[in-house]
């Protein structure tokens, strides 16, 4: 009887102890996961950190040189007129037998205040001296961009040989007509 | 007593697995393992600017004139070039009606364009600018120029990236 009392309260004891054990595991752990997570919130966590260009070094990150536009038609004092203007393409991807189609025919702001454009799609044959005329814009104000046009017809899928001829025009009253630029594009429809 | 036991347990494995995932995102330079993988891109579009000479205008008393034709912003594949071609809509006459009056254009100071549609600026090999100036010069020849008017041209300039 006296064994088994003793067997009981040895077996009690140990429980409590297992017990206080666990407790402390448990608080240790609580304790852990609270660091850990203060640690992570007063961190700077981000992966990749962009750098502004004036502060890249040489060696570390690829600066792209935009200063591309140093003019000597700015700089020549003896050009009277400032030159028109045009931004290039050299293809457009439209979709197979649809007439409307996206596109970005655009007037830099260069030519605020100076030229309109007009922006013609011309498809040629396959001699490459006759054409067709696909598209014509009216008169485009600097700035402004033609995003949406509709096609005289749609076209079969393939890649065809075309021309955006731009058109510039003195903004005046006459709306004079200067010298023009042809823009050879792959036209691919897919 | 054993299911306050369990409870326990679960609890601390539990949060040992939070534990566990909050350790291994971070990579900290005073990390052991320096390691991590992420896709960086900046693509950058085929786009160019040309700026061609709107007009040139002679008179009587200025009969060389000079105007620059520039492309700026080029950024163009790797492998391909911007040329730029000169072309006139008269064959480099100046008409009206009937008569007519030559002019010249020379650029990079003394290269005439050898006929219509000729080259005049290459833009390639990484560059992201060119120009070349072009200097127009005429000689009134009132042997093909007979009457007053308007002796006029039109220049065409085209642009490709082959």
């Amino acid at each position: 009887m006296n064994r088994e009392c003793e067997k009981d309260g040895n077996s009690i004891k140990v429980k409590r102890l297992l017990l206080l054990i666990l407790l402390i595991l448990l608080i240790l752990t609580i304790s852990t996961v609270i660091i850990l997570f203060l640690i992570r919130i007063n961190s700077d966590n981000t992966a990749i950190v962009v750098v502004p260009n004036e502060n890249i070094s040489g060696g570390v990150g690829l600066v792209i040189d935009y200063d591309a536009k140093n003019s000597m038609l700015s700089k020549n004092d003896n050009t009277p007129e400032q030159g028109v203007a045009i931004s290039g393409y050299s293809s457009m991807t439209v979709p197979a037998n649809t007439d409307k189609i996206t596109v970005d025919f655009y007037n830099p702001e260069e030519n605020a205040e100076l030229y309109y454009l007009t922006f013609e799609l011309r498809l040629y044959n396959d001699n490459g001296q006759d054409y067709e005329v696909l598209y014509t814009s009216g008169l485009v104000e600097p700035g402004k961009h033609i995003e949406q046009i509709t096609l005289s017809h749609g076209l079969e899928k393939g890649r065809y040989d075309a021309v955006i001829h731009v058109q510039p025009y003195r903004m005046n009253e006459e709306k004079t007509l200067t010298n023009n630029a042809d823009m050879r594009i792959a036209l691919i429809v897919k | 007593m054993k299911k306050l036991l369990a409870v326990i347990l679960s609890v601390i494995i539990t949060m040992n697995m939070s534990i566990i995932s909050l350790a291994a995102e971070d990579i900290t330079q005073d990390s052991q393992e320096q390691s991590g993988e992420t896709n960086i891109n900046y693509n950058i579009g085929l786009t160019y600017t040309v700026t061609i000479p709107a007009s040139v205008t002679f008179t009587d008393s200025e009969k060389s004139v000079e105007r620059g034709l520039q492309a700026s912003n080029v950024f163009i594949n790797e492998g391909t070039s911007l040329h730029v071609k000169i072309s006139s809509l008269n064959d480099f006459k100046l008409k009206c009606g009937e008569g007519y009056i030559d002019y010249s254009i020379l650029y990079n100071s003394n290269k005439a364009p050898e006929g219509n549609n000729y080259t005049i600026l290459t833009v390639g090999n990484g560059d992201t600018a060119g120009w070349v100036i072009l200097r127009f010069t005429t000689e009134l020849d009132k042997k093909h120029a007979k009457y007053a008017g308007n002796y006029t041209d039109t220049l065409t300039f085209t642009v490709s990236v082959d």
